[in-house]
């Protein structure tokens, strides 16, 4: 929004956004379309896109004159109509959107980046995929990833099972990137007996740009989608700063660890399941562990207690922190190296022990959950003082290889089916969805 | 062959210029690395595919774009502290560089253009590759400027300060090489209105005078490729070639010359070429149509507060068009020769030194361009292992008489070998006292006194035991009158 000032200017002479106007002010004349004003910056500036394209700011002031030259004209993306005939002769795939970078486009007037998920966009933006399947699209919502919650997963839950029941052969979920490994630990939990992959992709460039990483991720998920035998949730992501080929990721075993890189999705303590060549389209399988195609029902199994809350530790941490938390339903500590926290064996003056907090909550039926705030490497509490001590108080995790998200996705899961204390950590302990792996690699 | 009877008037021939110049920062425009280009090999290279936006101009431009991009990949080339994420399209970009805007606002203030209130970074798209990203940052920074030439006025529409692009390495197969070293240096865009009525060498020379005014910052880098035109030429109201990529400014007038031959000769097309070495153009694309321009969302607008740009204003450097004249007016300096100093990464230092010694400025001036050209071309000599004040030492000689004006090179060759030693040294060791006509007659008598000896064999014997310690000039004129 401009100025009051500018808007009751406008107001006054019936210009609106998209007008072709004239601005005079003393002996400079600016010619252009008048573009809405972003956010940023000063609001007092009249922003024109000049014949050219490029867009200027020119303020407003008390001498400056403005009139409407022409009136504009909605500008409205109208993709070509590319409608795909089915081939039975191939698999069909379905592509749920979720939001994200992946799959947005750009309005070129006023730079508004707007989500693009119907077939014919899609097959408009990305062509070759008509030569990997019959695509089947449609949009669940629209979100930036980091505004997606618990109950955003079991929508996505619900929709993937529709989908499968009507019998497609895969289904990719287009999907925002902060969180994307969080709700691929969700979907491993509860898409119980999955017959087809479900593959979820982002991307880390918008992509209004040609060198956006949306096509090959989308391409090779597609990929994955029709082709592959692997029936599990996987994430298909950039294997490297090049566009020659991504990696397929165990959904439990899977954490985005960098900014901004193409490559910032990794497998954690575990080899990929496999690789895609681009723009070969080739999958190489790079393990052999995973559960395989073959006719099941899928059965959802969203039941979720998200009252639980994940605690990085940190050198000074306060006890009073860790008692702050007894209104949870479970806790998620992310320890320091093998799993640690401050216990304060030697009775160091400034040190503060976390035990008697930690035992308390325990004592008050709340589950502790270890995880390596490391990320990479198994949690191992009997090698340091520290380690046998929070195992003596009941924690969970000792031994276990999981990163601190999929263990926080794992308690809400768990706590979703029991609140008995000992059953919580015989589930913890259960290997459901690859989550717990038997060798580090 | 050029055809000298053109009548470029009754052809009504149009002309556009382009000009393109490197800005001598530390870092570059959207990230912290060095522009110094310097790096010759690569520790790493990329691959990358770019593929087709989507864009109002809907299924056709798509196609033309993908049938264009199908089978070719892109290898980018990395190089140490000149390259990080931000190149590679891994990062977004940081911040405008405040140190590229201001002296792309000094060069938009120089060419009298207006600078907007705010400024929006655009990108704009590019799919040769060039660009990591599938577009170019640039923000316009100044327009409606002008400049006056021979008392008419040149519109200069605007002034951009972009990212330059990667530098290609070569292609083959529909594989690209790019170095991503030069991805992200300031460039400075200078367009100049349609300029009629101006022959081939005007042109030329216009581009020169817009150049020197972009230079006079100080802050522009040099060498070849740093700065590089581009013209827009049409004749009879006919279709506009550009051409791009004019690396030498000489070689503007012939190109313009050259290509409104041809297209008197050939129907000309909308499209773009590029310029040969010799003057001629080989086709390159066709124009690209309406810029495809949208707001750079990663990077907010900026505010350019008024006081700034007064404080600017008040302060701008010297133009180098002024400079020019001076250099002519009061330092007495031929046309060319001013042309050249000003060119010369030594400006400042023969500024310095005509301003503090009572020398010649010719002199000084020569001593830095042809002088040292020479002695780079003919003699490999490594002129910038000589530091400055070295040079300053030379010319205390000069204005105190040690030594004489043929000396100049002569010490420069032994600073140059010897860089911890002195001017003093090199007097020493090399015997440069000057010489007396006294001294020059003593020594040509001798000579003249061979029997049936010519003027030319006399005259090199004197120069050969003489050199560098009198005026060549003086020389020649005793041999001559000894052997009367």
């Amino acid at each position: 929004m401009y100025s009051q000032e500018i808007e009751s200017l406008l107001k006054s002479k019936k210009i609106r956004i998209g007008d072709k106007v004239l601005i005079i002010r003393g002996k400079s004349e600016y010619a252009g379309i008048l573009m809405p004003r972003i956010k940023l910056g000063d609001v007092s500036s009249l922003v024109i896109k000049l014949p050219n394209g490029y867009n200027i700011g020119i303020k407003h002031e008390k001498d400056m004159k403005i009139r409407r030259l022409e009136p504009g004209r909605p500008i409205r993306f109208k993709p070509a109509e590319a409608v795909q005939r089915k081939d039975p002769e191939k698999p069909t795939v379905s592509i749920l959107g979720c939001g994200g970078t992946i799959a947005s486009r750009v309005e070129y007037t006023t730079g508004a980046v707007y989500p693009a998920f119907s077939p014919a966009d899609l097959l408009l933006s990305f062509p070759e995929l008509a030569d990997i399947a019959n695509i089947k699209s449609r949009k669940l919502f629209d979100l930036l990833s980091e505004d997606m919650t618990p109950e955003h997963w079991k929508i996505i839950a619900q929709e993937v099972v529709k989908e499968i029941q009507s019998g497609v052969d895969g289904v990719v979920l287009m999907h925002g990137t902060d969180t994307l490994h969080y709700t691929a630990a969700a979907l491993s939990f509860m898409l119980r007996d999955l017959p087809v992959p479900v593959v979820l992709v982002g991307a880390q460039r918008s992509s209004d740009r040609g060198s956006s990483d949306n096509l090959v991720n989308l391409v090779s998920a597609t990929v994955v989608a029709a082709q592959s035998s692997i029936a599990e949730v996987v994430v298909c992501m950039h294997g490297s700063m090049s566009d020659d080929f991504c990696y397929l990721h165990q959904g439990t075993k899977v954490r985005k660890l960098h900014t901004s890189r193409r490559d910032a999705f990794q497998s954690v303590n575990v080899r990929p399941y496999a690789k895609i060549f681009y723009p070969d389209k080739k999958i190489e399988y790079l393990r052999n562990d995973y559960k395989v195609r073959e006719k099941k029902t899928v059965k959802l199994d969203d039941k979720l207690n998200t009252n639980v809350a994940l605690v990085y530790v940190y050198p000074g941490i306060k006890p009073e922190f860790i008692q702050s938390l007894r209104n949870f339903d479970g806790i998620v500590i992310a320890g320091t190296g093998l799993g640690h926290v401050p216990t304060n064996p030697m009775n160091d003056k400034f040190t503060q022990s976390l035990l008697p907090s930690l035992r308390n909550l325990i004592h008050s039926n709340i589950p502790v959950v270890i995880a390596p705030q490391t990320i990479y490497g198994r949690l191992d509490l009997d090698v340091y003082e520290a380690g046998r001590m929070l195992n003596e108080i009941g924690v969970i995790g000792d031994g276990c290889d999981w990163t601190p998200e999929t263990a926080l996705v794992k308690l809400m899961w768990v706590i979703g089916h029991t609140k008995e204390m000992g059953k919580v950590k015989e589930m913890m302990l259960t290997n459901y969805a690859g989550e717990l792996g038997d060798r580090t690699v | 062959m050029m055809d000298k009877k053109i009548n470029y008037g009754s052809l009504r021939m149009k002309a556009g210029l382009e000009l393109h110049q490197q800005l001598d920062t530390t870092r570059k425009l959207f990230c912290n690395c060095s522009t110094g280009m310097k790096e010759r090999l690569p520790t790493a290279t990329i691959t990358r595919k770019l593929h087709p936006v989507a864009s109002e101009l809907g299924m056709v431009d798509i196609a033309a774009q993908f049938e264009y991009l199908r089978d070719r990949s892109f290898h980018y080339q990395i190089f140490n502290n000149e390259t990080c994420l931000v190149e590679l399209d891994e990062e977004p970009p940081h911040h405008l560089n405040s140190e590229a805007l201001e002296i792309a606002l000094q060069i938009a203030l120089l060419l009298n253009c207006e600078v907007p209130n705010e400024i929006f970074v655009m990108r704009k798209t590019v799919i040769d590759g060039s660009n990591t990203s599938g577009f170019q940052r640039t923000v316009i920074v100044g327009i409606n400027g002008h400049i006056s030439y021979k008392g008419k006025r040149i519109p200069i529409t605007q002034v951009t300060l972009e990212e330059d692009a990667a530098a290609i390495v070569g292609e083959e197969n529909g594989k690209a090489t790019y170095r991503l070293n030069r991805l992200g240096v300031p460039l400075v865009e200078i367009d100049t209105g349609i300029l009629e009525g101006y022959s081939p060498m005007e042109l030329q020379d216009i581009a020169y005078q817009i150049g020197i005014l972009a230079r006079s910052t100080s802050k522009t880098k040099h060498g070849l490729g740093s700065i590089r035109q581009d013209v827009n030429v049409s004749i009879r109201n006919g279709p506009r070639t550009e051409v791009k990529g004019v690396q030498e400014l000489g070689l503007l007038s012939k190109i313009v010359e050259f290509e409104v031959q041809r297209q008197m000769k050939e129907k000309p097309k909308e499209e773009t070429r590029a310029a040969n070495l010799d003057g001629t153009t080989r086709f390159l694309r066709p124009l690209p149509g309406a810029n495809r321009m949208y707001p750079e969302t990663d990077i907010p607008p900026v505010i350019i507060v008024k006081e700034y740009i007064e404080n600017l204003k008040k302060n701008l450097p010297e133009p180098w068009t002024n400079k020019l004249e001076r250099f002519k007016a009061k330092l007495r300096l031929p046309d060319g020769l001013a042309r050249e100093i000003l060119g010369s990464e030594y400006l400042s230092l023969f500024e310095k030194i005509v301003s503090t010694k009572k020398v010649e400025p010719t002199i000084v001036a020569n001593a830095f361009t042809s002088v040292m050209k020479d002695l780079e071309r003919r003699e490999k000599i490594e002129i910038t292992r000589i530091s400055e004040y070295r040079f300053v030492e030379i010319f205390d000689c000069l204005q105190n008489k040690e030594i004489t004006k043929e000396a100049i090179p002569e010490i420069i060759k032994y600073l140059a070998a010897y860089p911890q030693n002195g001017v003093g040294d090199a007097l020493k060791e090399l015997d440069l006292k000057p010489l007396t006509t006294a001294d020059v007659r003593e020594i040509t008598k001798e000579i003249v006194s061979q029997p049936n000896i010519k003027f030319e064999k006399a005259y090199g014997i004197v120069m050969s035991k003489v050199r560098g310690k009198i005026d060549a000039q003086e020389v020649m004129k005793i041999v001559k009158s000894m052997m009367k």
